[in-house]
């Protein structure tokens, strides 16, 4: 359906360089690290061995840096492009992400507290619901570029 | 412009509900025998809240009516504690703790934040001997004992034989009455748990009233096992050391960080103070003053006050937490106790025949609690009454500290010495009717 109201010309990336938009090449760095808080919050959860906990205070600290640098260079993205926030795709996917966000410097705090409680229950639940979001985000996030060609240059223009 | 509207507001969410907390109590609640223990509060952002070190700028501590405050010794760096040799020369031990490895990035802003609250005059690492030639109580000499040791504090004099506790070793010094500097090289009588972590690194150091072993206070090298428990092998214990051999044993366990190690004059047994947990609340958990029993187990990490579960440490120890002892006698919430001295003298007023606690202050409670000397009386050998101020003013204006109490010492007058590290200065406290 949605195919059949694709605009004649690609919505565009405002951020970006050569062409090459900012927000896609971010993104990787927050969803590998909150992916894998998941996997060392479990590990540490059923090991107990702090190492893992550690890495997952790092991994959150490392993501969220990451995570604000693509929110921003995505804001600035919807904001100047209409076509883009006409997306129903568009607004799941920042809304989405937003919360992610949020969530994540939650999550980071507990991450700040000694031993078992920094991760065991309150971190790990945040943690999996960090990823379920990142799920439906993610998706979204491809149909916007793979459905509506956000940021994809036109061929007849390459 | 919703979602940015949204991050804001979610933002200040954030930010509200992270200064929140339960409002701390009346630390009164919280002294002597039976301390009223909160329910347990973790945090999502600890109200790390430590004074803002502004200096004495000529101005002294205030003590209580009947005694008066004078300078002891200035424009030291870092003197931590204190020890009086029996000609009543007075050893002044200025160091500094070893820089830890950053394992998370936690450890960052609270580097920093401990960074706030100390003098920003680096540490010394030695041990100054001051001599009063006159008879008035204040030095006029002042030379180097020992340079170049390594985070030292505990000192004690057996005899002829003086020794050092370096953060990672007790050495021996050959020492006689008089001397004024130790060129002869230390010799290690046993090692001690230092780095690479050395989280709780100030080892304090008494020996037996016969004078045939030592006893040295092992700090945990965590706040509560975060750094794994096998960093915690030999830590938060008191050790006994043998004198003539260095072999040890830990005498007791469970004591998170154990400083002022001290004998109680009239029943000969061992007395500490002990830094509790943190985290847990603004008053959780009670710092405390006991009495050491050969053998006992106080609870850290897998209790605290007993037998109450610190819910953080996994796996528990029901075995150990099965004879987990409650100490003595409660000082109140994060109040740092770090030194500890029994007054058995006769310059101050004969209200005086008991403990002095010297309370370095807290890092952890929004209204800040320490950063004092208080009196425990005993009688007959035990606390018999709730804890008095005796030397305050370290801090103005609730949250400004012009120095923080460390160690205790008695001097050969009768004089109550307090080591102050942030004001990089010694306090002597006497009666006003004499010297």
């Amino acid at each position: 359906m949605q195919s059949i109201d694709r605009p004649s010309i690609n919505p565009r990336s405002r951020v970006n360089l050569l062409d090459h938009p900012l927000h896609v090449m971010l993104v990787p760095v927050p969803i590998v690290c909150f992916l894998a808080t998941l996997v060392t919050d479990i590990v540490y959860w059923q090991t107990a061995a702090m190492q893992w906990a550690n890495i997952s205070a790092w991994l959150l600290v490392i993501g969220l840096l990451f995570a604000v640098l693509a929110a921003t260079a995505g804001l600035i993205d919807f904001f100047s492009e209409p076509l883009i926030r006409n997306l129903r795709a568009a607004w799941i996917h920042g809304l989405g992400n937003a919360a992610v966000i949020v969530l994540s410097i939650f999550n980071a705090l507990i991450h700040t507290r000694d031993a078992y409680t920094s991760v065991v229950p309150s971190g790990l639940i945040l943690s999996a619901l960090v990823v379920a979001i990142l799920l439906v985000t993610g998706w979204n996030g491809w149909t916007m570029v793979y459905r509506h060609g956000v940021g994809v240059r036109h061929k007849e223009s390459a | 412009m919703k979602s940015i509207g949204l991050a804001a507001g979610a933002t200040g969410v954030l930010l509200a509900i992270a200064g929140c907390g339960p409002a701390p109590i009346d630390p009164q609640r919280q002294m002597g025998a039976n301390p009223y223990l909160p329910p347990i509060h973790e945090y999502l952002l600890p109200p790390m809240h430590v004074a803002k070190v502004v200096g004495w700028n000529g101005a002294t501590p205030s003590a209580v009516s009947g005694l008066k405050v004078q300078a002891f010794a200035t424009g030291l760096a870092n003197p931590r504690s204190l020890y009086v040799l029996p000609n009543g020369d007075v050893l002044v031990v200025e160091t500094g703790g070893p820089p830890g490895p950053v394992s998370r990035p936690k450890e960052i802003v609270m580097n920093w934040v401990e960074k706030t609250a100390h003098s920003r005059t680096k540490p010394g690492q030695r041990i100054l001997l001051f001599r009063d030639t006159n008879g008035d109580g204040l030095p006029e000499q002042k030379t180097v004992l020992l340079d170049h040791l390594h985070s030292p504090f505990g000192v004690v004099l057996v005899g002829n034989d003086l020794y050092v506790a370096d953060t990672d070793a007790v050495l021996h010094f050959p020492y006689s009455t008089g001397q004024t500097q130790i060129t002869a090289p230390g010799v290690k009588l046993c090692d001690l748990p230092g780095g690479p972590i050395d989280h709780h690194w100030t080892k304090s150091l008494t020996a037996s009233p016969d004078g045939t072993k030592l006893y040295a206070g092992v700090g945990s090298n965590s706040n509560i096992t975060e750094n794994g428990i096998q960093a915690e092998v030999g830590r938060a214990a008191i050790w006994e050391i043998d004198r003539a051999t260095g072999a040890h044993r830990e005498f007791a366990t469970g004591l998170r960080n154990p400083n002022g190690l001290q004998f109680e004059p009239q029943t000969h047994t061992l007395w500490a103070v002990i830094n509790e947990r943190d985290e847990l609340g603004p008053d959780l958990v009670p710092d405390y003053l006991t009495s050491v029993q050969d053998g006992a187990f106080y609870g850290w990490p897998y209790s605290y006050y007993g037998q109450h579960i610190d819910p953080r440490v996994k796996p528990q120890r029901p075995d150990l937490v099965a004879k987990a002892m409650a100490p003595d006698y409660a000082l109140s919430s994060h109040v740092a106790p770090l030194g500890l001295v029994f007054y058995s003298g006769t310059n101050l007023p004969a209200h005086y025949r008991g403990a002095f606690v010297g309370e370095h202050g807290s890092w952890d409670r929004t209204v800040l609690n320490g950063y004092k000397i208080v009196y425990v009386p005993f009688t007959n050998g035990r606390p018999s009454g709730p804890a008095e101020d005796v030397v305050t003013g370290f801090l103005i204006d609730g949250d400004k500290a012009r120095g923080r109490p460390v160690g205790l010492a008695v001097d050969g007058g009768g004089a109550l010495l307090i080591a102050d590290d942030t004001g990089n200065s010694v306090w002597r406290v006497s009666a006003t009717s004499g010297t």
